[in-house]
């Protein structure tokens, strides 16, 4: 097994494209550090934009401020790509049949196809952060954040725990997505059923339903930072990426298993 | 359900026992299409086997489901007497190319080699990598990325590949497709020295002169549906007649005049055109030698291409000719 998680792992690392994807993580972030070093004036409408303005104080609070501003899109379309392509990318290149005529178990090479999606998708996370990171330390230096609204000071070791935290828990929140898209991989080439969870999630008369979709508590995490506090969300969010692995992933293994590979 | 028995070529030396592929009443439907209805052959140790059959007769969905890759709709396929499942172990003593030859694209070829090798499970050290780099011949290109090759580049590390681990039986469907005929020729010597080195050949092809060059037997498939089957050389002779040359060319006609397999006999040039009932040519043979005569040429006047068009247009309908059993 650990053999075929490292040679699907060299596939999908020397492909020109995870070499964009990694450049744009780090790319990207130091971007945002840059523009938010120029600005003057911050708006504080809503918990992103609060991370944002909080971060002004510490470079080791941008961490989870670009993690807030890259979580809802660039992350779900890099883990969606990541996941989607899983399978359905070596049935493209007509590959998947010569994997299976090896024979590599379908099962196996599923489940080998899964960890190495996981393993990007958490790798490009903290990447993220970690540019992030270098860059906020770089302009803003590290230090306390102090929270004006909850009158508390946030030390730099427990700001440091939390970015961990925080971080873990949206690479985990990705965790429906690797199964939806590995789920779909099988079935098809697409998956852009995070951005469809992201657009439905927003329609409030859809009323508790929402909370089973695999989005829902992707921003619970910033209370952390916010409010100060651990949300019980987090656990729920938890629960619910379970929930779709569990399912999804059970449903991509039965299906790929009875699947004819025509490809 | 047919037995497989029925049908098949019951070779000299041939024994049930030998069959290291059996298709035992395969059907495959999709949805109200039929790919393949009621197919039964066996292919014995040792046998270059050709299916052939025009485009859309069933060949490669025959071979997919053999190599577990689609699941049959009912029958049965085993490989070394075991019942093919998807990814059974069997499949580690096959190589095959099914359809063109395909790789992750954005490696070099040799990396392709290595990692195909590797998800295995096996170490390279246990893969014959330089006989199959030797068979692949592509010098320097091998290090090359697998986008940059020519298709006839792709052919030849396609057979590298499936030759990594000295399979016993070679399932190659349309091998030789979109190469030009210098990489033809290489591919079909290739096949033919394998073969000679015990290697076991089941050969798909739409190219009737491959077939003919190269396999010992061959099983006419149209529709889906079984036409014919048996050597190569019965097929040829099944339907046609022969020329042949003898020391007393008058002699020889009144010896065929007189035997029940013979249809008519005509002069030719500096032989006799014998035009036969059914496709034992052995019989005919026979019967010259036995008579003291001195036979200096026997050759079908007819190429596989003839007794394939006529096999097609005579089948439609028909059940199966078993050219093997009728001769044997």
């Amino acid at each position: 097994m650990i053999s075929l998680v490292r040679t699907e792992f060299t596939k999908a690392a020397r492909r020109t494209r995870t070499l964009v994807v990694g450049a744009l993580l780090v790319g990207l972030p130091a971007l945002i550090v840059f523009a938010l070093h120029q600005r003057n004036n911050v708006r504080q409408a809503n918990a992103g934009e609060g991370l944002f303005r909080l971060a002004r104080q510490s470079g080791l609070l941008v961490p989870a401020a670009v993690l807030g501003a890259t979580s809802g899109f660039l992350l779900v379309v890099i883990a969606a790509t990541f996941a989607g392509d899983s399978v359905a990318g070596d049935s493209a290149w007509g590959n998947l049949r010569y994997l299976l005529m090896r024979p590599v178990p379908r099962g196996r090479l599923l489940v080998a196809k899964a960890t190495v999606a996981g393993l990007l998708i958490w790798v490009s996370t903290f990447l993220v952060a970690l540019a992030g990171l270098l860059a906020g330390i770089a302009l803003f230096g590290a230090h306390p954040v102090n929270v004006v609204a909850i009158g508390l000071q946030i030390s730099e070791k427990t700001l440091m725990l939390r970015v961990l935290l925080s971080t873990a828990y949206v690479a985990f929140g990705f965790t429906a997505l690797l199964a939806l898209g590995t789920f779909f991989s099988v079935l098809t080439d697409t998956a852009g059923v995070y951005i469809v969870s992201e657009i439905l999630d927003g329609i409030t008369q859809l009323g508790r339903v929402r909370y089973l979709f695999p989005t829902h508590y992707l921003d619970s995490w910033q209370s952390m930072f916010t409010d100060n506090r651990y949300s019980h969300d987090m656990i729920a969010g938890v629960l619910v990426q379970v929930g779709y692995l569990v399912v999804f992933g059970t449903l991509a293994a039965v299906y790929f298993r009875r699947k004819d590979i025509r490809s | 359900m047919s037995e497989p028995s029925d049908t098949l070529n019951d070779g000299p030396g041939d024994s049930r026992g030998d069959a290291i592929v059996e298709v035992d009443g395969l059907w495959k439907t999709f949805g109200a299409v039929s790919a393949v209805e009621d197919l039964s052959f066996a292919v014995r140790r040792g046998q270059v086997y050709g299916l052939l059959g025009p485009n859309g007769a069933g060949k490669t969905t025959t071979l997919r489901v053999l190599m577990g890759l689609e699941r049959p709709t009912r029958g049965t396929t085993r490989l070394f007497g075991t019942r093919v499942t998807p990814g059974c172990r069997e499949l580690v003593r096959v190589g095959a190319m099914v359809e063109q030859a395909a790789f992750v694209p954005h490696l070099s070829g040799l990396r392709n080699l290595r990692l195909w090798w590797e998800a295995g499970g096996k170490r390279m050290r246990d893969a014959d990598l330089d006989g199959a780099l030797a068979i692949a011949g592509l010098g320097n290109a091998i290090d090359r990325k697998v986008n940059t090759h020519s298709q006839g580049m792709k052919q030849r590390l396609g057979f590298a590949r499936l030759l990594l681990g000295r399979p016993e039986l070679l399932v190659l469907d349309e091998p030789t497709n979109g190469l030009d005929p210098g990489e033809i020729r290489e591919i079909r010597e290739l096949i033919a020295r394998l073969s000679a080195q015990g290697a076991t050949v089941l050969l798909s092809s739409h190219h009737l002169s491959e077939v003919e060059q190269v396999c010992s037997h061959a099983l006419v498939m149209n529709h889906g549906r079984l036409v014919a089957d048996g050597t190569v050389t019965e097929l040829i002779g099944s339907t046609g007649s022969v020329y042949i040359e003898v020391d007393d060319r008058e002699r020889a006609r009144a010896v065929l005049q007189g035997l029940k397999i013979v249809e008519r006999v005509q002069s030719q040039g500096d032989g006799l055109v014998v035009e036969l009932r059914d496709g034992r040519r052995s019989e005919v043979a026979a019967a010259l030698v036995g008579a003291g005569l001195q036979l200096e040429t026997i050759m079908a006047t007819q190429r596989l291409e003839d007794a394939f068009l006529e096999l097609l247009a005579a089948g439609d309908g028909q059940p199966p000719a078993r050219v093997a059993q009728a001769a044997s």
